[in-house]
């Protein structure tokens, strides 16, 4: 019998204590990694995901498209699929202009220039394919392949595939500027996983968690004494009860609880990086800070053995993330603004201390954009915007084992629908899975009367995208 | 395992309802499948090319196999080794037209006949045991029986202390208050812990204790979820329903039909106060799912709320996994796709209507006192012309309502004058609704004219007409509340095509809502408005409540066709709507018109249905055992565990049948006997690494539910009150999204935590640290794991503080001495008085504080925060 399979095993048959083991190994100092092995060698062992909540353009970014510029306000000569609001068929050519960069030579918007300074490190991909034109199923089924709430999210995945490295901090980390994603808290859950699985949401400020500390209507005992009285009462505990795995775990738990509470200030303290570190990553400026404050953060998460981290774009005034209904050009402007140079900056800081090897960072939305103009005949360019589009939009990944200086796949001239080398968001979930060490038709948990997976009956691994 | 493949390949094809056809089939057509198809496509491959199976009755209906062996499409060629010979071609042409008649199906089920889950149930005697002294109940003989032939001995008997907590908490959810323990133990008569036992089951939060345990199962929430977390208004009721059915020990057969078919049932059940019917309300169940706000497929939105609905029904009453056959045969229970999609055929006959479930009582109450109001006379001109692009949808100008139901009495008079009008003929202050049949939406915008009372704030919902698409209530159309009549207009959020259907509808007792015409229009506008109309009186009066309910209604029924694959777009045959095959009872026919819902509940609920029974009293099993006898009593299935006490599950599932489906006669069996008086031990015996054999009691921990309900009743701040609209959950700044009420107090009032709204997007964080099931489907076993969260709630979080405030401060002023207090606390916290050593160090660390009202709150918070609190022996 495998580890693999005995662990399986464990978890299906106990109905007790599941974060018991994993508990117990993280307070010996190791994290619960020691009770976890990937299928083979992994290339990166950290995931840093920077979600673009809403639904960047591809047409804007990545993916340039001649012909929308050449047949501008011109109907598109096909019927196209439902979309959320359906109107609108006019095209609309991209208001930005694009250039190349690096030695690959990918095409690059101005809306991303820092971005673009490092595209021979990114794999772009052009042909990607997901299967909801709603936000919240869509939202759903980027984070866990699945439509429905209620499903495992990547971390939870992820960290229930390889475990947590770091002994004080959770292992699946969502760091948020003023915006959670449609559909909520429900995509970064744990689903039928384990709760120690489920993503912890960090909040903007030095109050990141909640009850990390004492309550303000507490007297402010120190909570030394109260621990250290709990301490004495729940040692009579286990004599009353026996040496129950459940209740040492429960016990030992607060003295992780309690490691927890100083290892998160220490995290959010900044004072130790230098002031060109903070001005890099756009820290102190507007409107870059919050995200900057985010890729930072992201770092140390990483640097700390946290498994998987995600960013949630900030929140901008009179912007709806990026889902530009109307207003595209200048709301894709300052969302890119408030986020080109904070990733361009990670993604350098990464390269620089060495971590971008071992770290896959993930750029993109739960879907792209339609080529064709909603709301055109108002008349106000400016008023322009574009709808949901899963049928063909661009994600990027780069380090952690991914080939650099890619630009794989197409869409086709009007940026509606990949049409080559299509990357279904299953193909994608199994390719990180797979730079992880993890086969994806191998990391499944018995639920339903089904070993369940992350992909669910499909995805293949892209080899194109590794190096 | 390889039981299970040595039935498969002992296959023989056992039901002929062709035989001719079975003969072609088998001379002509399988010989060639055989040669030439089933190395790709058949169970003997892991993954069958394509997913498609031609072994299986699903793929051999697939409409694409002619065009494939035909060699007509270029992209689709088989067999890929070369064309089949033009006789064989012919053969296939004919056998296709036979309507492709197979045996190959059924064969499965007459192979797996004799697994143990769908064999009858067999009462047999209690064993006889060597230890005839230990034994108080028939279940012990049983346990005791498998214990002796393991040379096992059951534990020692535990003290009444620890046993009054362990049946109090099991029974109601709540620690036993300080009378209760002290009465027990001064009661040495035999019956004690019998009078204990009715006590408990006779009060009213043994309802709310169990109801919660079976809102785990159907998936229970009262939000839709997705993007806005739009209420479901009346799902309170349903929640308030399961505590008076399992308060009222309502027979689990009468439970289980309720709520599949409650509105459907000859004889619709009334309240105890005869007030409303509580039947109609079962069925509630069907609609907790999660409802896309704006989905883009209607077929793929109403495929996946019926397969949720299939999931939760087959889980919760038969322990079966049937979802698993929604795109293939089940690869393990004898659940073909067929048996799927006519359980589909049911739920797809079956739409969601808000409506009145007032008594005929209540109906002549209400009557008595809106029959003695004025009659309102008025006048209409009305120049309306439809003009192009406008659809009228309904204009109301029939002697009746015609294809719109109507429910409650608001409705009750006919239309008038081309008006249906809930202020008429005194039913100003009456309540009701009137649904349309579903249909598809045409056209993007919908235009009302109506008229009514305009109410504010939280009431606002009360007078409206509402556009639901795709079981979202998408769009509503308030009253402007000025006098004259005004068209309101909305915007379907897309496109054309959504399955949709209308509600008009008025809560309220002191609003009315008039409508008009209701128009489908490519017109933004609306029409131009001239209706003249003089204002009628309002007189708003003080009426008895009428009831609401979630519920549901036969509609359009129809039979589902088989998705092959799972996908909506790929349809193959029709299944007639029918219950399972799997028992290989004789299924019962369902009759034109009706969904199929009613005899589906007949055939769950029918006593010789071997499943429901044993999976009910497992359930109840596990609650006081902490595992089942089935330790998957969601899956009874061959991927589920088989029984650790077969013969006791069978005794028990028949004892309770023959008890009338009398759940509290079951608890009864269960916890009086000698096998729950069992002491705890920290761990199993080798012989028995998993207590399967229950030679001890294993530990429990609380739900999050019931560590939050220990905490107000210990401080004294529980509100008792049962029943009634749930209380808004506290949001705290840590949660956030779309859809973010405005926050509840942070104690809920000091209700139980059941009453607590459970918004899907919103879950209180406390149960969710202490593995709360998301209402996704049914959850027979929770998840106990162990998460810093838990720790940090318990020693951070504000309500915590402020109870274990409370309680502290109560005891202070009590007049207590300090080691008073502290005896008083430990008996309310743990049941017990404290020891020596823990007394001296509770005085010490609270002289340590500032006051001794400060000690006290400080030394309840760390009892709140010990094992022994949130852990049950």
């Amino acid at each position: 019998m495998s580890s693999n399979l005995s662990r399986r095993e464990w978890l299906c048959r106990s109905a007790n204590g599941f974060g018991g083991l994993a508990l117990l190994n993280m307070l010996a100092g190791q994290g619960d990694a020691a009770t976890r092995a990937p299928h083979f060698a992994p290339k990166a062992k950290a995931v840093i995901f920077l979600f673009m909540d809403g639904g960047p353009s591809q047409m804007d970014t990545f993916d340039p498209k001649p012909r929308l510029t050449r047949d501008n306000g011109q109907p598109l000569p096909f019927r196209p699929p439902t979309t959320v609001f359906n109107i609108g068929d006019k095209i609309y050519g991209s208001p930005y202009q694009f250039k190349q960069y690096g030695q690959g030579g990918a095409w690059v918007s101005e809306l991303f220039p820092q971005v673009a300074e490092c595209v021979d490190d990114m794999a772009i991909i052009r042909s990607m394919v997901a299967d909801h034109s709603e936000h919240t199923a869509a939202n759903y089924f980027i984070h866990s392949g699945s439509g429905f709430q209620g499903r495992p999210s990547m971390g939870a995945w992820v960290n229930y595939g390889l475990g947590s490295v770091s002994e004080n901090l959770p292992g699946f980390v969502v760091l948020e500027s003023g915006l959670i994603p449609p559909g909520g808290m429900d995509c970064f859950g744990s689903g039928f996983l384990p709760a120690s699985y489920q993503g912890t949401l960090f909040r903007q400020g030095s109050h990141p968690i909640a009850d990390l500390e004492p309550s303000a209507s507490s007297t402010g005992v120190a909570q030394q004494d109260r621990l250290a009285l709990l301490r004495k009462l729940n040692a009579g505990v286990l004599k009353r009860f026996g040496q129950v795995s459940e209740i040492e775990a429960t016990i030992s738990n607060y003295e992780l609880a309690y490691r927890m509470q100083s290892a998160v200030p220490d995290l959010l303290d900044l004072s130790k990086e230098t002031e060109a570190t903070k001005k890099m990553y756009g820290i102190g400026a507007e409107p870059t800070d919050e995200f900057g404050r985010e890729c930072l953060l992201a770092r140390r998460l990483v640097q700390r053995g946290v498994r998987f981290v995600e960013l949630l774009s900030p929140a901008r005034k009179g912007l709806d993330r990026w889902d530009q209904h109307t207003g595209l050009e200048n709301g894709h402007r300052l969302n890119a603004k408030s986020t080109d140079q904070p990733i361009a900056a990670l993604l350098k800081d990464l390269k620089e201390t060495g971590l971008l090897k071992e770290t896959l960072v993930v750029w993109g939305g739960e879907f792209g954009r339609t080529p064709c103009a909603q709301f055109p005949d108002k008349g106000n360019l400016k008023a322009i915007g574009r709808d949901h589009n899963p049928y063909g939009f661009t994600m990027w990944m780069a380090g952690g084992g991914v080939k650099g200086g890619l630009v794989h796949g197409a869409t086709d001239e009007f940026g509606y629908f990949a049409t080559e080398n299509k990357v279904h968001m299953h193909d994608l979930h199994a390719t990180m899975l797979h730079l992880l060490g993890m086969d994806h038709k191998r990391l499944t948990f018995p639920y339903s009367g089904r070993d369940m997976r992350l992909t669910d009956v499909h995805g293949n691994v892209v080899k194109e995208l590794l190096a | 395992m390889r039981l299970f493949f040595a039935i498969l390949a002992a296959l023989t094809p056992l039901w002929a309802a062709d035989a001719a056809g079975d003969e072609f089939f088998e001379k002509k057509i399988r010989p060639v499948l055989a040669a030439k198809c089933y190395s790709c496509h058949s169970a003997a491959v892991k993954e069958p090319m394509g997913g498609l199976r031609l072994d299986s009755r699903a793929g051999l209906g697939n409409k694409k196999l002619l065009e494939a062996i035909g060699y007509q499409n270029a992209a689709l060629k088989m067999p890929p080794s070369g064309k089949l010979a033009d006789d064989v071609l012919a053969d296939f042409r004919r056998w296709v037209e036979m309507g492709s008649p197979a045996p190959s199906e059924r064969a499965a089920t007459a192979g797996q006949e004799s697994f143990w889950a769908f064999q009858p149930v067999r009462k047999i005697e209690p064993p006889a045991v060597r230890d005839a002294s230990w034994p108080r109940l028939p279940v012990d003989r049983f346990l005791l029986a498998r214990l002796e032939e393991k040379n096992l001995r059951p534990a020692a008997e535990t003290s009444k202390r620890i046993w009054l907590r362990r049946v109090t908490f099991d029974l109601v959810g709540l620690p036993p208050a300080r009378d209760e323990m002290d009465a027990f133990l001064k009661d040495e008569s035999p019956g004690a812990q019998e009078a204990v036992v009715d006590r408990l089951l006779g009060s009213p939060h043994y309802g709310e204790r169990w109801a919660r345990h079976w809102l785990d199962l159907v998936r229970f929430a009262e939000t839709n979820g997705h993007e806005f977390d739009n209420a479901k208004q009346d799902a309170w009721q349903y929640r308030d329903y399961v505590i008076r059915a399992f308060n009222q020990d309502l027979p689990y057969d009468t439970f289980v039909k309720e709520q599949v078919a409650g509105d459907l049932l000859p004889q619709l059940r009334l309240a105890a106060d005869k007030s409303f019917f509580e039947s109609p309300i079962g069925p509630s169940i069907l609609w907790f799912g999660e409802v896309l706000n704006s989905a883009t497929d209607s077929a793929k939105s109403r495929a996946d709320q019926v397969d949720n609905q299939i999931d939760v029904i087959s889980k919760t009453f038969l322990g079966l996994t049937v979802a698993c056959a929604r795109c293939h045969d089940h690869k393990f229970d004898p659940i073909p796709t067929a048996d799927y999609y006519a359980l589909g055929g049911i739920m797809h006959s079956t739409a969601m209507r808000e409506t009145v479930i007032d008594s005929p009582f209540q109906r002549a109450a209400i009557a008595n006192i809106t029959g003695l109001l004025d009659p309102v006379r008025v006048r209409r001109i009305d120049h309306f012309q439809p003009r192009p692009g406008d659809d009228v949808f309904e204009d109301f100008t029939g002697a009746d309502f015609g294809k719109w139901t109507a429910a409650g009495q608001a409705f009750r008079n006919a239309p008038s004058q081309g008006v249906v009008n809930s202020g008429l003929n005194g039913a100003l202050s009456s309540v009701g609704s009137l649904t349309s049949p579903g249909f598809k939406m045409p056209k993007l915008w919908v235009h009302v004219r109506m008229r009514g009372s305009t109410l504010e704030g939280p009431d606002k919902n009360d007078v409206r007409v509402t556009v639901v698409a795709d079981q979202h209530k998408s769009i509503h159309f308030y009253p402007a509340g000025k006098q004259g009549w005004e068209w309101r207009s909305g915007r379907m959020t897309k496109e054309i095509g959504r399955d949709c259907f209308i509600e008009i509808v008025d809560r309220a007792r002191d609003g009315y809502l008039a409508v008009d015409k209701i128009l489908i229009s490519d017109n933004e506008q609306p029409p131009p408005d001239d209706f003249v109309e003089e204002p009628w009186p309002i007189h708003p009066v003080r009426l008895p409540e009428s009831r609401w309910a979630m519920a549901a209604h036969d509609e359009n029924a129809r039979n589902a066709k088989v998705h092959l694959r799972g996908d909506h777009k790929n349809l193959g045959a029709g299944v007639p709507r029918g219950v399972l095959g799997l028992l290989g009872d004789s299924k019962p026919p369902v009759g034109e018109g009706a969904s199929g819902r009613l005899e589906l509940a007949q055939w769950i609920a029918n006593p010789t249905n071997p499943l429901t029974a044993r999976v009910m009293v497992n359930r109840i099993w596990k609650h006081h055992f902490g595992h089942g006898l089935v330790r998957t009593p969601d899956n009874f299935g061959q991927t589920g565990e088989r029984p650790s006490h077969p013969e006791l599950l069978d005794w028990l599932a028949a004892s309770f049948v023959e008890s009338g489906w009398s759940v509290k006669k079951l608890h009864k069996q269960i916890v009086l006997s000698s096998a729950y008086r069992m002491e705890s031990r920290p761990a199993p015996a080798a012989a028995d690494p998993r207590n399967d054999l229950l030679s001890y009691m294993p530990v429990q921990r609380l739900e999050g539910e019931a560590i939050r309900d220990a905490m107000l009743a210990v401080s004294g701040r529980l509100e008792p009150a049962l029943y009634g609209v749930s209380v808004v959950p506290h949001i705290s700044r840590y949660q956030d999204g779309r859809g973010k009420p405005v926050s509840g107090p942070l104690d809920g009032n000091g209700r139980r935590s059941l009453y607590i709204q459970v918004r899907r997007n919103f879950l209180t964080p406390m149960f969710l640290a202490f593995d709360y099931p998301l209402p996704v489907s049914t959850i027979g076993t929770r998840g106990v794991s162990t998460v810093p969260s838990q720790a940090l709630m318990m020693m951070n979080n504000d309500l915590v503080t402020e109870l274990a405030t409370s309680w502290g401060r109560t005891v202070a002023i009590s007049g207590v001495t300090i080691e008073g207090a502290i005896q008083r606390m430990y008996q309310d916290a743990f049941g017990r008085a404290p020891e020596d050593w823990e007394s001296r160090e509770a005085v010490a660390f609270i002289g340590k504080q500032l006051t001794p009202v400060t000690g006290l709150t400080e030394f309840a918070q760390v009892l709140f925060n010990s094992a022994e609190f949130i852990y049950v022996q």
